[in-house]
């Protein structure tokens, strides 16, 4: 099973576990229905997308209503670290949460008790306390954006909006030397996926590929474009393929989206993710040479 | 659910808070207890050393909330600082982009989109701490004038970032000069 691990703005959502379904523009869990939006909505809305083309089990879901205050967050380490061992997932994505790193360092402590270790992925604020805690070399995939690789390059940063000025520029043609310095101070996670206007994919410090096309400059300032690539890696790779083909196809899959979608910088995620099927029906068989029946 | 309760003795924050006098440290540890944020009295770092010999220990992350939290308990306090030696100090860099219609203000991490001519947000982006997603479901379609500021409603340093962004975006809607 793939479980996908994050919090959502609903102060009066419980701690949730459960299959995922979509039902409008909501997602529904253990009887219970939260937005597809901005963060961990979107993210899992994009996995979904990902199962549901593969026709492969779709996500189970661990979320829980926060709006800042780190609740939600607390049940969410409490119950993952109490039940992770039996429930055995596969592929493990933490996303949008407080970044508490004594919890996290307690749940990768409980995961070396697991029979097969998860295969890992942190983004938004569990990939912070991943790298604040010293954890990073935990997790398999990470998936930054530009001021996020700025702060994984900075040795002393424990949070993105405190990075060395100079690692802010923000200039493109930093990001390769970012990279190596944040696999260099042992920040990264095996693979980086940095998203940006430029896509890179980083193994083990060496960048294996970059993206650039479709260049669709409009989907940066849409909330939870990123986000929703952290979901396709996931499906991806919960699906069978290689980490590293699975990173450039999320990166393809979210720009062609895109290009379907001709977004304005008023366009919502939804209607980016509303394009995945349609993205993976017309491409995934020429991409992969791996045909389905989708 | 249970939650978890914080590890007093382990605790170990990345940000330091520091106070006018003694009575302030302990106001403030009391006051951020009680809110189930985790703090640790401690002396303050040499070089941070402004009279006093308490500060507290805290998670940075979590600065805008506690922030707030010690407006509304009214716990003076001089100010938040990254513990770290040699720490980054926190991004001022603001980005404008135009897409015609609209334009993107970015601070730190964190980006905010709204139209020209009515001023409504359109987008929030970036970020990772949960009040992000919140910020957008409580701002995204609002006028820029009309909004939450991030300050009021944000917890974590995102939020602070967030702040910046809508800042901006409120002084380029006003017709002020662009950063």
């Amino acid at each position: 099973m793939i479980l996908l691990f994050g919090t959502v703005p609903d102060k009066n959502l419980p701690l949730t576990y459960g299959q995922v379904r979509q039902e409008g523009d909501n997602l529904v869990a253990d009887g219970r229905r939260f937005s597809r939006t901005q963060g961990t909505g979107a993210m899992i809305s994009a996995a979904l997308a990902i199962t549901n083309y593969f026709k492969i089990e779709s996500p189970y879901v661990l979320v829980a209503g926060d709006i800042g205050d780190g609740k939600g967050t607390r049940d969410l380490y409490k119950y993952l670290t109490d039940h992770i061992v039996e429930m055995k997932p596969e592929v493990l994505t933490m996303h949008y949460s407080l970044p508490i790193m004594a919890l996290l360092k307690k749940l990768c402590d409980t995961i070396k008790g697991c029979e097969k270790r998860p295969f890992m992925i942190a983004d938004a604020g569990a990939m912070y306390a991943a790298k604040g805690a010293g954890l990073a070399g935990e997790f398999d995939i990470f998936t930054p954006d530009p001021s996020e690789i700025a702060f994984l390059a900075d040795p002393q940063a424990t949070h993105p909006a405190y990075i060395s000025h100079h690692l802010f520029d923000c200039d493109a043609d930093k990001i390769p030397g970012q990279i190596t310095d944040a696999f260099k101070n042992k920040s990264a996670a095996k693979l980086l996926l940095v998203k940006g206007k430029t896509d890179y994919v980083a193994v083990n410090g060496q960048i294996v590929a970059t993206i650039i096309e479709p260049n669709v400059p409009t989907l940066e300032p849409i909330g939870g474009t990123g986000d929703t690539i952290t979901g396709l890696v996931s499906g991806l790779v919960f699906a069978g393929l290689d980490p590293k083909d699975a990173a450039i196809f999320a990166c393809r899959t979210n720009r062609m989206a895109g290009v379907l979608a001709q977004p304005t910088p008023a366009t919502k995620v939804k209607e980016i993710i509303d394009r995945f099927p349609e993205v993976a029906k017309n491409n995934y068989c020429a991409w992969s040479g791996i045909c389905y029946n989708g | 659910m249970e939650n978890v309760k914080p590890d007093r003795i382990k605790f170990t924050g990345d940000g330091i808070i520091i106070f006018h006098d003694v009575a302030g440290a302990m106001k403030g540890e009391r006051t951020i207890r009680a809110s189930d944020h985790e703090v640790k009295l401690v002396a303050p770092p040499p070089e941070l050393r402004m009279g006093c010999d308490l500060a507290l220990e805290f998670n940075l992350v979590e600065q805008a909330g506690i922030e707030r939290l010690f407006k509304e308990k009214d716990v003076p306090f001089v100010r938040f600082l990254p513990l770290s030696k040699n720490a980054p100090q926190m991004c001022d860099i603001v980005k404008v982009t135009d897409f015609g219609k609209w334009v993107m203000v970015k601070a730190g991490n964190m980006k905010i989109s709204f139209e020209k001519d009515s001023g409504i947000i359109v987008n929030i982006s970036g970020g990772g701490c949960p009040d992000i997603p919140y910020l957008n479901a409580e701002m995204v379609d609002k006028a820029l004038t009309l909004a939450p500021h991030p300050n009021e409603l944000g917890y974590t340093l995102c939020a602070t970032m967030l702040e910046r962004a809508y800042e901006e975006a409120l002084v380029i809607f006003s017709g002020g000069s662009r950063s």
